[in-house]
């Protein structure tokens, strides 16, 4: 029982965490037609933007040791304007090629960040203690203990789904973007400023991150250069699941990577768990001979200006 | 002039789909370009709207030059354009489709008038207003995306293909709904049709597009009998009785 309980809060938090970073990638997607590789870089960047650039082993903390309000406002801050200038730098200028052309300009922006950050920071890994008191337990039982952190990144992830949601249903702005989505060259025939749109799916894809960045470094306590490639990862494999392009399919997605993961920990033997990603990649092979079209489909793939 | 044409050549890579075309619409006109399949006139009214670029030539619009517009800032000229396919927005309401042609204006009192003069112009949408749009059939997707284009208060619209899938009794009220609100708010329309016959039954003027050119070019009233509008349109002039009896 107690285990199950664990299992259950454990795969809901992680599942939250792809969710979001699945979201963060689906948005570009969704108006771009843009896999953007680079989105555990800005989750990487945000992390780094706490302390001061060095390549010294020992971290000096910059913005981590603000008042916490500040903090998070900062470091969304400096992910939004990576991500915006990611798109008035690079993307806006090959904004028509196909989307193989956009994926591999991500990927090469990826490499990029993440050799920017060995230059000014150095390639070690850095110990960071952003918030050592979310890193405690609540008691639930004598055996049950729910670790705060955990449910701070479900609570969180929720409120930004319900602020998203309203968004995008509510705000003209918000309908626009969703008819972007669907039919870009319509909506511009409508009057819809294509620049304005994607330029506004880069602040909120980047202020995911942002928050990502926060939650994810106050559970490790590390920053790595490569530490939001992982991430990027599996929130990619959480859209293709859910269906790119849907902005539910992206959330599906992530919670269904994130629960599988975390089962497989609880009922894999202790020699096979090393082995996890095998199946959920394999999973992910499994869904997608199934529908191939993700779980929620779209008319993402259609041709647009 | 309200919008004026002149001489344009589109290529696709270094393939040209229209060379040297000029096409003039008066304000409260009604125009038809009419032509077989891969004439060019999707691709003319796609150059008009910004999405595609000419290689040579010019367009004018209100005496203002618009190439090399954006497809949103040929918009907000007041043209305002419902290309080929229907293309509702399928997962938005019919009304969140309705109020994205409002996004461009600013003259809220007059949005809500227009907005209820639509409703009251298609009471189909009215009814579904609030369902998604991809739900609507074929001909209820072709009112709501007049009606859209309607609410972006043009001075010209472009349509293509406005009969393009639909069933015979549902161009007829196509037709007549764009008829109707030329009398009733002097509507300028620029039509892109494949059928000669309805072209000529709607227009004041028609240009006969094929293989790129125009062909020909006159009074709808002077070419009433049909039979000069169909041989520009096949390119023939032998075996014309055979080609009046195709399906068209």
């Amino acid at each position: 029982m107690e285990v199950v309980v664990q299992v259950i809060i454990s795969s809901l938090s992680l599942g939250s965490f792809y969710a979001l970073g699945a979201l963060g990638i689906g948005l570009l997607f969704g108006v771009l037609r843009l896999i953007n590789f680079a989105h555990g870089d800005f989750i990487t960047v945000g992390g780094f933007s706490l302390i001061v650039p060095a390549t010294a082993v020992v971290a000096v903390p910059l913005i981590l040791d603000f008042h916490p309000v500040a903090l998070i406002i900062c470091v969304v801050g400096v992910v939004v304007v990576w991500a915006l200038a990611s798109y008035f730098l690079l993307f806006r200028h090959i904004q028509t090629a196909p989307p193989a052309v956009l994926m591999i300009a991500s990927v090469a922006l990826s490499f990029s960040i993440q050799n920017l950050i060995i230059m000014i920071y150095s390639g070690r890994p850095k110990a960071v203690g952003l918030w050592p008191e979310l890193t405690g337990v609540i008691p639930l039982s004598d055996k049950v203990q729910v670790p705060i952190l955990q449910l701070v990144i479900v609570a969180v992830t929720w409120i930004l789904l319900i602020l998203l949601t309203i968004f995008l249903r509510r705000t003209p702005i918000g309908v626009e973007m969703r008819a972007a989505a669907e039919d870009f060259r319509m909506a511009r025939m409508l009057g819809v400023n294509a620049t304005r749109v994607i330029a506004l799916a880069f602040v909120i894809s980047g202020a995911l991150a942002g928050i990502m960045a926060l939650m994810y470094h106050t559970q490790t306590g590390i920053l790595s250069f490569r530490g939001g490639v992982f991430l990027m990862l599996y929130a990619f494999i959480a859209t293709v699941i859910g269906g790119m392009g849907s902005l539910i399919g992206a959330v599906v997605g992530g919670y269904v990577v994130g629960i599988f993961s975390t089962v497989l920990i609880a009922i894999l033997p202790e020699g096979m768990r090393g082995f996890r990603d095998a199946f959920v990649f394999g999973l992910v092979v499994v869904i997608l001979l199934a529908r191939p079209q993700g779980l929620v489909p779209t008319r993402a793939f259609k041709e647009r200006v | 002039m309200l919008l004026s044409v002149e001489d344009i050549y589109v290529h696709y890579g270094r393939v040209p789909a229209v060379r040297g075309v000029s096409i003039g619409v008066s304000e409260g006109e009604i125009v038809c370009v009419v032509g077989p399949n891969g004439a060019g006139k999707s691709t003319t009214l796609l150059t008009i709207s910004g999405v595609l670029r000419p290689s040579q030539g010019t367009i004018n619009f209100d005496g203002q030059s618009i190439v090399g517009l954006t497809p949103e800032a040929v918009a907000r000229h007041g043209i305002s354009q419902v290309p080929e396919g229907r293309h509702v927005f399928t997962t938005l309401s019919v009304e969140e489709n309705l109020r994205l042609g409002t996004r461009m204006r600013r003259d809220r009192a007059e949005i809500e008038a227009d907005f209820k003069r639509v409703l009251e112009l298609f009471p189909v949408l009215a009814e579904r207003r609030r369902g998604a749009a991809g739900k609507l059939s074929g001909g209820e997707q072709q009112m709501l995306v007049i009606g859209r284009a309607l609410l972006t208060n043009p001075r010209i619209m472009t349509i293509d293909e406005p009969s393009l899938g639909l069933a015979p009794n549902l161009v007829d009220r196509v037709y007549e709904v764009l008829l109707e609100l030329r009398e009733s708010r002097g509507l300028t329309l620029l039509i892109v049709e494949q059928s000669s016959e309805r072209a000529i039954k709607a227009a004041d003027r028609i240009y006969v597009l094929r293989s790129g050119e125009i062909q020909l070019e006159g009074d709808a009233a002077d070419l009433q009998d049909g039979e000069k509008v169909r041989q520009a349109y096949f390119g023939f002039t032998e075996g014309v009785e055979h080609a009046g009896e195709a399906t068209f």
